[in-house]
């Protein structure tokens, strides 16, 4: 399987998705216009990975957004849905979100995605000197 | 724009078809005098050279050579006549027969078939025996022409030539009215020592003369032979015989050639200019046999009309080059010129569509905002009107700004009856032309439900949830498009009692320096993935005299800016709210556009951003 880069821009986050260590990367902000139509390959790319996940390996999906609109948190929902699912079939997922300290619009968003999955979710706030 | 691109193409063919030309013609004209220069130098000193090697040529060796050829071809036949002469002279059987006075026939038939022979075999025009003992002048032919006598002056030649004692003798006799010069050689016989005749052969240059011609090296050149007194004894030219040297050139050279040192055989040249202001190359040698002199002079402009050929053809030359050259460069610097041309023509053409282009493009975005700005004008429309908001409210202030003029947020307010009215701000997903859609759709439908089913905020955003569903998710196979909305709602009875539910939009009140976040549900609606069963709940609050009520979407806080380019937050709004005091709202209208505006800075807004401040 092939990994998975989309270079960020100032509307949309960079994606560095790597099946062979195990571990999906998302950093920057995300606002774009369409962002279903942004997210759609994403989606079909996790579908693929989940399919061919094995039962035992720990998969880590790291999250640094600062800002996420609308459109894009229901689209994070759909993937953060997907990898619950997984999570739920007894596969080994777990979320790290990562928030700038001053950020609280970023922890806040992170609270919401949490509250309504199953899958360990971990929140961590890091010093700002990005 | 349209002002600047007629201006642009008044420009570029003006400025661009003179500028290319006149380059091209320089060069050309520079190229030609360069080249029309070099060929003038190298054809002037190549002619200088030739004339200067022509006239050295000329002068130490053509006329030097024609000179002596003449000078040696006068000597030979005076030489062989000479000895003609002397073998005459020495024939014994003549001797005899002059000895015995002419008395023994058959030697008298001898000498005279001797002369006749010699006369004609070798083409003299005379041969002669005189006898000194009979004074017997015998001419070829076997004439006896004459009879010698000392008292006739003719007869001179005969007796000095007697008495001189040379074996040879050399007589010249030129007859001016025939044009011809003969030279007579004169031999003594001797028998025993006694000078008996005097023999010899005549012969006439005029044949000599003939070869002057067949040496003529140009139309202007003379050669004559002259004799000591400085007449001209032979010329090509007959009537230039008899006369002198003086003649012809000018008297300090005539005599200089008359007088010159005789003794030496070298030619000698001089250059003088005539009276005609011409250059004249001369050369002079005496001859062997005579102390006559040959003369040849040529003009200068003769000998080397030859060059004049030169001349020509540098001419002829330089303008084969020259129109050779014209054309190269017309060609070449039209063949360069040529992809110079097109680029410009290209930008031009580039520049044209482009600036078509942009004018299209122009013209489109202005139909856009055109479109825009009516669709903002409807969406305005169903905003509530000022006059019903301020029946409504002791005091309010809206802020409602869409990012792209038309959005996905609206606020909207209902009167039901005297004492009860509803008031919300809902943020429907997208912005711009999509969200305004999505507005128009929800407004409706929130107007319905009010009208038809009831005024409980909760159960208003329950059933908003479903029909919403119903109306955007009729096709399913468009799973991709999935929108909905966030709303907060407040219902209010008597300026004494608030009810307000939200889907993810909250209710801030600030009574005094407190403020309270009061956040409703959660959950969003009118998704796809919204369940139907989605339930809300009513939040109660009892309105005290200065409460404050505040609903707000999302873009006010979620707006970008500060140091860091994080969301402004709810702290911040916390913290502006509890700020504000007892400020009217228009000031704090003021203070919310404020921060707003502060903390943005530069950076362009993110969202539609929508804040609704009242109280009663």
């Amino acid at each position: 399987m092939e990994k998975l880069y989309i270079e960020s821009t100032k509307s949309t986050p960079e994606i560095r998705f790597d099946p062979v260590i195990n571990q999906m990367y998302i950093k920057g902000q995300s606002y774009p216009e369409n962002a279903f139509k942004f997210y759609e390959p994403i989606f079909a790319w996790v579908d693929e990975y989940i399919e061919q996940m094995e039962q035992e390996v720990l998969v880590e999906i790291y999250f640094h957004m600062p800002y996420v609109n609308t459109s894009s948190s229901k689209c994070l929902m759909m993937l953060l849905e997907k990898l619950d699912e997984a999570y739920q079939a007894g596969k080994k997922v777990m979320v790290r979100w990562y928030y700038d300290k001053e950020n609280e619009m970023a922890m806040e968003c992170a609270e919401e995605f949490k509250e309504d999955l199953t899958v360990p979710f971990e929140i961590n706030p890091v010093e700002e000197n990005s | 724009m349209g002002s600047k691109t007629t201006a642009a193409e008044v420009l570029v063919p003006d400025k661009k078809s003179p500028m290319y030309d006149r380059g091209t013609m320089k060069v050309v004209v520079l190229a030609c005098i360069i080249i029309i220069l070099s060929i003038v130098m190298t054809s002037s000193i190549s002619y200088l050279i030739t004339q200067e090697a022509v006239v050295d040529k000329l002068k130490s060796r053509d006329m030097r050579y024609i000179i002596d050829s003449m000078a040696a071809k006068i000597d030979g036949r005076i030489e062989r006549a000479k000895e003609v002469s002397v073998i005459l002279a020495t024939d014994p059987a003549v001797i005899q027969w002059v000895a015995s006075g002419e008395t023994d026939e058959r030697l008298g038939e001898y000498a005279k078939g001797k002369i006749t022979g010699i006369a004609r075999d070798y083409d003299y025009s005379n041969t002669f025996i005189v006898s000194n003992i009979t004074k017997h002048y015998w001419a070829e032919d076997s004439r006896l022409i004459s009879i010698m006598s000392e008292s006739n002056p003719e007869h001179n030649w005969f007796f000095s030539a007697l008495h001189s004692g040379k074996t040879v003798d050399l007589n010249i006799d030129s007859n001016t009215a025939r044009g011809d010069t003969f030279v007579f050689i004169n031999a003594l016989m001797k028998d025993q020592g006694t000078p008996v005749a005097i023999v010899g052969v005549g012969l006439t240059l005029k044949e000599i003369a003939k070869e002057f011609k067949s040496y003529k090296f140009g139309e202007q050149s003379n050669l004559w032979l002259v004799d000591g007194q400085g007449k001209i004894h032979l010329s090509e030219k007959i009537e230039e015989i008899g006369m002198y040297l003086n003649d012809f050139v000018a008297p300090d050279i005539a005599s200089q050639i008359i007088e010159g040192n005789i003794s030496s055989n070298q030619p000698q040249a001089i250059e003088y200019t005539n009276q005609n202001g011409e250059i004249m190359d001369l050369v002079y040698r005496v001859t062997k046999s005579t102390d006559w002199k040959l003369v040849f002079q040529i003009p200068r402009r003769e000998s080397i009309s030859i060059l004049s050929t030169i001349k020509v053809n540098a001419g002829i030359g330089s303008f084969i080059s020259l129109v050779l050259i014209i054309f190269i460069f017309y060609y070449i610097s039209h063949r360069i010129a040529n992809p110079f041309k097109r680029a410009i023509l290209l930008s031009k053409e580039m520049e044209k569509q482009v600036s078509e282009r942009t004018q299209e493009l122009s013209e489109k975005n202005q139909k856009i905002m055109d479109s825009i700005d009516y669709a903002q004008r409807i969406q305005e429309s169903i905003l509530p009107p000022s006059d019903e908001l301020i029946n409504m409210f002791r005091e309010y202030f809206i802020i409602w700004e869409p990012r792209d003029r038309v959005g996905g947020d609206f606020y909207w307010a209902r009167k039901i009856d005297k004492n009860k009215s509803l008031i919300a701000v809902a943020d429907c997903t997208g912005h711009g032309v999509p969200g305004a859609f999505m507005t128009m759709a929800v407004n409706s439908i929130l107007s319905h439900i009010v009208d038809e089913i009831c005024d409980n905020p909760a159960v208003i955003i329950q059933e908003l949830n479903k029909r919403v569903k119903e109306t955007l998710h009729r096709n399913q196979s468009s799973s991709m498009a999935d929108d909905g909305l966030d709303i907060g709602i407040c219902y209010v009875e008597d300026k004494k009692r608030l009810v307000f539910a939200g889907a993810k939009i909250a209710l801030d009140v600030k009574r005094a320096d407190q403020v309270y976040h009061i956040k409703g549900n959660k959950k969003s609606i009118g998704y796809r993935r919204s369940s139907n069963d989605l339930e809300f709940v009513n939040n109660e609050w009892k309105i005290e005299d200065g409460d404050i009520f505040y609903l707000m979407s999302d873009g006010y806080v979620d707006q970008n800016g500060g140091q860091r380019d994080y969301a402004l937050g709810h702290k911040r709004v916390n913290q502006l709210i509890s700020a504000q005091g007892e400020k009217n709202l228009a000031q704090q209208q003021q203070a919310f556009e404020d921060l707003l505006n502060q903390y943005m800075g530069d950076e362009p807004q993110r969202d539609d951003i929508t804040v609704v401040g009242f109280t009663f």
